[in-house]
C-alpha cells in the first residue's frame, strides 16, 4: 500500500518534470525534483534525429498515398505480393475487433439453429414435444383445458415393454365452448379438420336451435395425424375439457396372429392329409374338421381387421357445448382475421420458445467464445512485449 | 466515427508533419539502428494510412493511436531480428554529439547513456514514449493500454531508478 505522502511525492515531482518540459529549464527548489527535471530535459534532447533526405522522402510517400512502386516487373510483383499481404492482415484488423466477437456468438448461434431445425423444427410443432404418452397409454382423462394437453402419446407409446410395433386403442374426448350463433361454422369446421387429415366422421348431431343447442361428433383419425388433427380441433374453440384413454391390445394381436398361422399350418396339413385319404369316412372326416378351420380362420382374420381398424384410427368424441358468455374460441368467435392473429401469436411463441433455446446454448457458447478471442489477443500483446523483456 | 476520412489524404499528412519526428525519435530510441528505425518508421507511417478509417476518437488520441501502432511495428521488428540482446548492449550512436556540444553535455549525456543500460526493455520502452515521443501521460496509457495513473506511477519510478544509476555513475 503506498503511504499518501510517497504518493504526493510522486505527483508533486512528476509536475515537475512536466513543467520543465514545458518550460525548457529545470529550476525546481526541490533538489531531487529538480535532477528528475534535468535528467527529463536530457532525455529529450538526446532523442534522435532523423535524416532529413529521409523524411522528405517519406513524405513524398505520404502525400502521394503510399503508390506501390513500379520500377520493374519484380518490384511490381512484390507491390502485388505485398499488397495482398497488406489486405490480409488489414481485412482482420479493420473489422476483426467487431468481427471476431460477433462470429463468436453468431456461428454457434446459426450452428445451433440448423440443429435444432434438423432434429425435428421447433419446439411446438409436430416434432417436438411428445411428453405425456405414457400417461394418456395407461388411460386415464385429465382437465388441462390447451392444445398442449392434448398432445397424444407417442405412436409406439409403452404398455409392453421392449416389445416393438405396440398396438394401441386411443380414445380422445374433447368438449370445445362454442357460442351458439357460432355453432354451425364451428360444426363444418370440425368435419373439415377431420377431413383433412385423413380421417372420416362415424356419426355426428348439430343442434342450433334457438332454446339451445350443442353438436357431437364421433370421429375417427388415423393415429399418425392424430397430433395435429387433436391440435386444429383444440384451436377451433376453447377447450372445456378433454380426456384421453389408450389401452394396450398387442398381446389380444400377437395372440390373434399366433392362431391364425396355427390355423392356417393345419389347414394345409389337412390338405395333405384329404388327398392321401384312403377312405371316404377319413375323407369325410378330415374335410368336417377343415370346415371348423376354415370358420376358425375366418373369425381369426376379422378379429386381426377389427383390431388393426382400432388401433390404426383413433376415436375421438367432439362435444360442442353452447358458451353462454359468447366469448368465442381460439378461433370460434373472430372469423378468418382472429385465425391469423390466433396463427401469428403461435407463430411468435413458438419462435420465442426457439430463442429461449437458442440463447441458452449460445450465450455460454459466446461467452467461451468472446473469452478466447480476449485471451488470444492477450497472449498476442503480451508475445510481441516479450521482446522489451 | 473515423476521425480520418479515407479519401482525405491531406489530413493524413497533417498527421504526419506533426508527428514524425517524434515518431522516428521514439522507433530509433527502441530500435537503437537508424536503418532499421527509417524502415519501421515508414512502416508504421504506412500501416496507419491502410488503417486510417479504423481510428476512433473515444479510444484516445490519433497520436496515441499513431504511436501504438509504431510500437507494434516496432516491437515487430525486434522479435524478428531477436535483438533482445542488442537492447541490453550499449546503445548505437543514434544522435551524434555536435560539434559545438560543450564538454559538460557531452559528459553527462554519456552518463545517461550509461546509466539507461541499468534498465530494462519496458522501462526504456516507457522512458521513449515520454520523452522521444513527447507523448503525455494519458496518451502513454493508451499506448501501454493500462490506466493513466499506472502509467504515471511506472514513469517515476523509471525516472527515479535512472535518477540513482546516474549517481551511482557519476
Amino acid at each position: 500500500m503506498t503511504h499518501p505522502e510517497d504518493i504526493a511525492t510522486v505527483e508533486r515531482q512528476l509536475a515537475a518534470v512536466e513543467s520543465a518540459l514545458a518550460g525548457g529549464e529545470a529550476v525546481h527548489e526541490d533538489p531531487v525534483a529538480r535532477e528528475l527535471q534535468e535528467l527529463a530535459l536530457q532525455l529529450r534532447a538526446d532523442s534522435p534525429q532523423a535524416d532529413p533526405a529521409f523524411a522528405e522522402q517519406l513524405r513524398a510517400r505520404v502525400e502521394a498515398g503510399f503508390p506501390a512502386p513500379a520500377e520493374s516487373a519484380r518490384a511490381r510483383q512484390d507491390a502485388a505480393l505485398e499488397r495482398l499481404a497488406a489486405s490480409a492482415r488489414r481485412a482482420p484488423s479493420r473489422f476483426g475487433k467487431l468481427l471476431l466477437p460477433v462470429a463468436g456468438v453468431g456461428v454457434p448461434l446459426l450452428l445451433i439453429v440448423v440443429v435444432i431445425f434438423a432434429a425435428g423444427g421447433p419446439p411446438g410443432s409436430n416434432g417436438g414435444g411428445g411428453g405425456g404418452g405414457d400417461e394418456a397409454a395407461s388411460g386415464g382423462g385429465s382437465e388441462a383445458p390447451s392444445a398442449a394437453a392434448l398432445e397424444p402419446p407417442a405412436r409406439d407409446g409403452g404398455f409392453v415393454p421392449r416389445q416393438r410395433n405396440r398396438r394401441i386403442e386411443r380414445s380422445f374426448t374433447l368438449e370445445l365452448g362454442v357460442p351458439l350463433d357460432d355453432m354451425a361454422r364451428v360444426a363444418d369446421r370440425v368435419t373439415a379438420v377431420t377431413s383433412r387429415h385423413g380421417g372420416f366422421v362415424l356419426s355426428s348431431s348439430v343442434d342450433t336451435g334457438e332454446d339451445g343447442g350443442g353438436g357431437d361428433f364421433s370421429l375417427r383419425i388415423p393415429t399418425g395425424q392424430l397430433r395435429p388433427a387433436l391440435r386444429d380441433l383444440a384451436g377451433l374453440a376453447p377447450v372445456i375439457r378433454q380426456s384421453q384413454e389408450g389401452r394396450d391390445v398387442t398381446r389380444d394381436h400377437v395372440t390373434a396372429q399366433d392362431r391364425l398361422r396355427a390355423a392356417r399350418a393345419e389347414r394345409r396339413s389337412l390338405l395333405r392329409r384329404l388327398e392321401a385319404a384312403a377312405t371316404d369316412e377319413e375323407a369325410e372326416a378330415i374335410r368336417r374338421r377343415l370346415e371348423l378351420v376354415g370358420g376358425e380362420i375366418n373369425g381369426l382374420r376379422s378379429q386381426l381387421r377389427d383390431l388393426r381398424l382400432r388401433t390404426d384410427y383413433a376415436v375421438v368424441t367432439v362435444s360442442l357445448l353452447v358458451d353462454e358468455d359468447g366469448q368465442g374460441g381460439a378461433s370460434g368467435g373472430g372469423g378468418p382475421f382472429d385465425d391469423a392473429v390466433d396463427d401469428a401469436g403461435d407463430l411468435l411463441v413458438g419462435f420465442a420458445g426457439v430463442l429461449i433455446r437458442v440463447l441458452a446454448l449460445a450465450l455460454p457458447l459466446g461467452a467461451i467464445a468472446l473469452a478466447a478471442w480476449l485471451a488470444a489477443r492477450g497472449v498476442r500483446r503480451r508475445r510481441r512485449e516479450s521482446a522489451l523483456a | 466515427m473515423p476521425v480520418v476520412p479515407r479519401t482525405d489524404t491531406d489530413t493524413f499528412a497533417d498527421l504526419y508533419e506533426r508527428t514524425f519526428p517524434r515518431v522516428y525519435a521514439y522507433v530509433a530510441s527502441l530500435l537503437r539502428d537508424r536503418s532499421a528505425a527509417e524502415d519501421v518508421t515508414a512502416q508504421a507511417f504506412e500501416r496507419a494510412y491502410r488503417k486510417r478509417t479504423s481510428y476512433r476518437e473515444r479510444r484516445g488520441s490519433r497520436e496515441a493511436w499513431l504511436f501504438g501502432i509504431a510500437r507494434n511495428a516496432a516491437l515487430d521488428e525486434l522479435r524478428r531480428r531477436k535483438r533482445r540482446a542488442r537492447l541490453e548492449a550499449d546503445p548505437e550512436d543514434t544522435a551524434a554529439v555536435g560539434a559545438d556540444d560543450h564538454a559538460e553535455l557531452a559528459l553527462q549525456r554519456e552518463l545517461v547513456r550509461t546509466a539507461m543500460t541499468a534498465l530494462d526493455g519496458r522501462e526504456r520502452d516507457l522512458l521513449a514514449l515520454k520523452f522521444s515521443a513527447g507523448l503525455s501521460n494519458a496518451e502513454i496509457a493508451t499506448v501501454l493500454g493500462v490506466s493513466e495513473t499506472a502509467a504515471g506511477t511506472r514513469l517515476h519510478r523509471t525516472l527515479t531508478k535512472l535518477r540513482k544509476a546516474c549517481n551511482d555513475a557519476s
